[in-house]
């Protein structure tokens, strides 16, 4: 299936893109998303899905939209 | 008593004369700088129903006993003055050199009174004070103001000046220093213009009183540096604040188009990955080693400096995805000495109103050429529009009439930052009860909201975690007084601070201390709210009314169909109320007054409003 990949911040220069589509096998969870892009599980950040948070646990969808953000704190 | 000089500088524009005055050790251990000396100060000194740009109103420049020592982030000072924009306390933070210099000069606050007979400068060089004549600068924006000082005195006093919209009374005309920090959001450059005052120069040449100087040299220093090191493990300043457009953008907080959308495609044409690739130069406050003052040329080729609130406001929410002509609207408004949050809301609800047919007008969301006249009008106060656009957005919705002030995005007189509550709950009720009307430098929620709590819920951990942030941003940080951006972006502990504090002045607070203190000032302001408006209601803490309008609801994305509830907020209000010790109005109870150590100021307010 097809999942949006949305960096945000510092992360981007880890990573080397911002945005990009990636296949991921059916049952691909969030957690898989972020093993997959190499962030380090310790590192503070919000993880939404299609716009809210979500739990690192659950199962993606065909044309999901992962962002993965630092924790900001409203300047 | 280390840490303070224990020394207020009062100086009086109308007689040309000022005053050295000692503050005892109670009074800086109960209000200990900051925002606590000015809240006190105007309690004091500005009574209620004193026209904010009139002679009787005071500016108050403070500084607390953290400021202006090398330490994360101390070149800050605090400004604040009865709002003539809101109508009671105003105040704001800004970076500046007068931090560190008013300390060395011997004053930890500073009180200007009266009004001159022409524009003036005020020079403060240690013991000495002048009144020079200003006409020169006067007419003059903020930048071109600021070189003259430097040519004058040297790049490395103090300055605090104002543009052209604090001489023309623009009620959200903001200080200026550094040629590019700002503050003040509710109108204090206009408390500066209406004095005739065009700038405040210092320069001080003592050391600071400290207990332990050589301790504090060696933990200020070694700090700053481990904040460098953390700020380059983490990458925080390749966009600094900025990276929060697209976080707002995916999580359908974003304000586009006068807050009516919540997200736009476009959007990242303006955000901090293109900002950070358009990067001209880098700018920062004194004794701050995490700057976050992106630099970009704008369309004109000025150098304009950016973050977050300005690039949502005057950006997105203008429908303007060009990042060139959005920094020249903050060009302009830097130029002008405006604030950047209430001229974007500003615009975007006169555009809004126009579109809703509550006015007639010719201004349109994404006209950027337009956009720049009208910052130009308003700060100029050119013509009837210009006139009107220069009041802020609750006094236009006063005169457009129509339902309008449903839309007028501000709580108490004051326009909201670049975040868009429609359906974010913690954050309205942030806004709704930040002590000076919608600032989100009190309270931040959206990241906790999100991803600890259920968006939908109202219940009272939101209320907590407001009154947590509120003691720690628009507490602590604002009395200390210190740049909040270590902790809140880096992470950087709060412990750090009780140890900067108590090895400066050698006492041995811990953080709840500081709460305390915090709590004590929050009061301050609901009485001083209280005394100029003896009938408030509950209602004055509620966010604009179109978040809670279910035909304003998005029509996709991840709220669609959603927005505020206006019961559920109000039991939310009374979670805040209930754990604050506030009555059903919003305001401390006597009880919770005296546990404040505000007893004496309760009976000054009930000369002018019943407490419960």
């Amino acid at each position: 299936m097809k999942i949006k990949i949305k960096l945000i911040g510092p992360l981007i220069y880890e990573a080397g893109f911002s945005e990009k589509d990636i296949e991921v096998p059916a049952g691909t969870t969030a957690g898989a998303i972020l093993h997959l892009l190499a962030i380090p599980e310790q590192r503070p950040k919000i993880v939404t899905r299609n716009g809210n948070a979500v739990a690192l646990d659950q199962v993606l969808a065909d044309g999901d939209r992962i962002a993965v953000s630092p924790i900001y704190s409203g300047g | 008593m280390y840490g303070w000089t224990g020394n207020i500088l009062r100086v009086n524009l109308s007689t040309k004369t000022h005053k050295k005055e000692p503050f005892s050790e109670e009074f800086a251990h109960k209000w200990v700088g900051g925002r606590g000396f000015a809240c006190k100060i105007l309690y004091d000194e500005v009574m209620p129903g004193t026209d904010p740009l009139g002679p009787d109103n005071k500016l108050i420049v403070a500084l607390g006993p953290i400021a202006g020592i090398p330490a994360p982030n101390t070149g800050k000072c605090v400004v604040a003055a009865k709002s003539p924009l809101t109508g009671f306390y105003g105040d704001g933070n800004l970076g500046t050199r007068v931090s560190e210099h008013l300390r060395k000069a011997g004053y930890d606050a500073m009180i200007v009174e009266g009004k001159a007979d022409r524009p003036t400068l005020i020079y403060v060089e240690d013991d000495k004070v002048e009144f020079l004549p200003a006409d020169s600068i006067w007419g003059q924006g903020s930048y071109a103001a600021n070189d003259y000082i430097y040519g004058k005195y040297g790049a490395g006093v103090g300055v605090l000046n104002i543009g052209q919209g604090g001489e023309n009374l623009n009620r959200y005309a903001i200080i200026r220093s550094l040629e590019g920090r700002a503050g003040g959001r509710p109108g204090m450059g206009a408390v500066m213009g209406s004095k005739l005052l065009k700038a405040i120069v210092v320069k001080g040449t003592h050391p600071i009183p400290q207990a332990d100087p050589a301790a504090m040299k060696k933990l200020g220093f070694g700090d700053l540096k481990k904040v460098h090191e953390i700020d380059k493990e983490t990458g925080w300043s390749r966009q600094s604040t900025t990276g929060v457009l697209q976080f707002c953008n995916e999580v359908a907080g974003l304000p586009v188009r006068n807050f009516r959308k919540t997200h736009h495609p476009e959007a990242w044409h303006i955000d901090g990955e293109r900002l950070n690739n358009a990067r001209v130069a880098t700018y920062g406050c004194p004794n701050c080693t995490m700057r976050c003052g992106i630099t970009i040329h704008d369309d004109q080729g000025h150098e304009s400096e950016l973050d977050y609130e300005n690039i949502g406001l005057l950006g997105s929410n203008l429908e303007i995805f060009d990042l060139p002509q959005v920094g020249c609207l903050n060009y302009l408004c830097d130029e002008y000495g405006l604030d950047t949050m209430s001229a974007g809301c500003v615009l975007s609800f006169y555009a809004d109103a126009i579109d809703q047919g509550a006015v007639a007008g010719d201004f349109k969301f994404g006209d950027a050429m337009r956009a720049k006249q009208l910052l130009r009008m308003a700060a100029l106060r050119e013509g009837p529009i210009g006139n009107l656009l220069a009041d802020g957005t609750l006094r236009m919705a006063r005169a457009f009439g129509n339902n309008s002030l449903a839309y007028a995005m501000q709580v108490k007189g004051l326009e909201v930052a670049a975040y868009n509550c429609k359906f974010i709950p913690g954050q309205a009720l942030a806004y709704g009860v930040s002590p000076i009307g919608a600032h989100h430098r009190e309270a931040w929620i959206i990241t906790f909201e999100i991803k600890h709590t259920t968006r939908e819920s109202y219940g009272p951990e939101k209320a907590a975690k407001v009154i947590e942030l509120q003691r720690i941003r628009g507490g602590m940080f604002e009395f200390l007084v210190a740049c909040r951006f270590p902790w809140i972006e880096l992470g950087w502990s709060l412990d750090n601070y009780p140890k900067y504090f108590n090895t400066i002045t050698s006492l041995n607070w811990t953080l709840d201390d500081m709460w305390k203190t915090a709590d004590r000032i929050y009061g301050m302001i609901k009485l001083n709210y209280l005394r100029e408006f003896p009938n408030a209601t509950r209602e004055d803490d509620y966010p604009p009314a179109v978040w809670f309008d279910p035909a304003n609801a998005d029509t996709d994305g991840p709220i669609a169909g959603k927005v505020l509830e206006r019961d559920k907020y109000d039991s939310l209000l009374q979670h805040y109320y209930d754990q604050r010790g506030y009555d059903n109005r919003g305001i401390p109870t006597k009880a919770t007054l005296a546990k404040l150590g505000l007893e004496a100021e309760a009976l000054a307010a009930e000369k002018f409003a019943a407490l419960t």
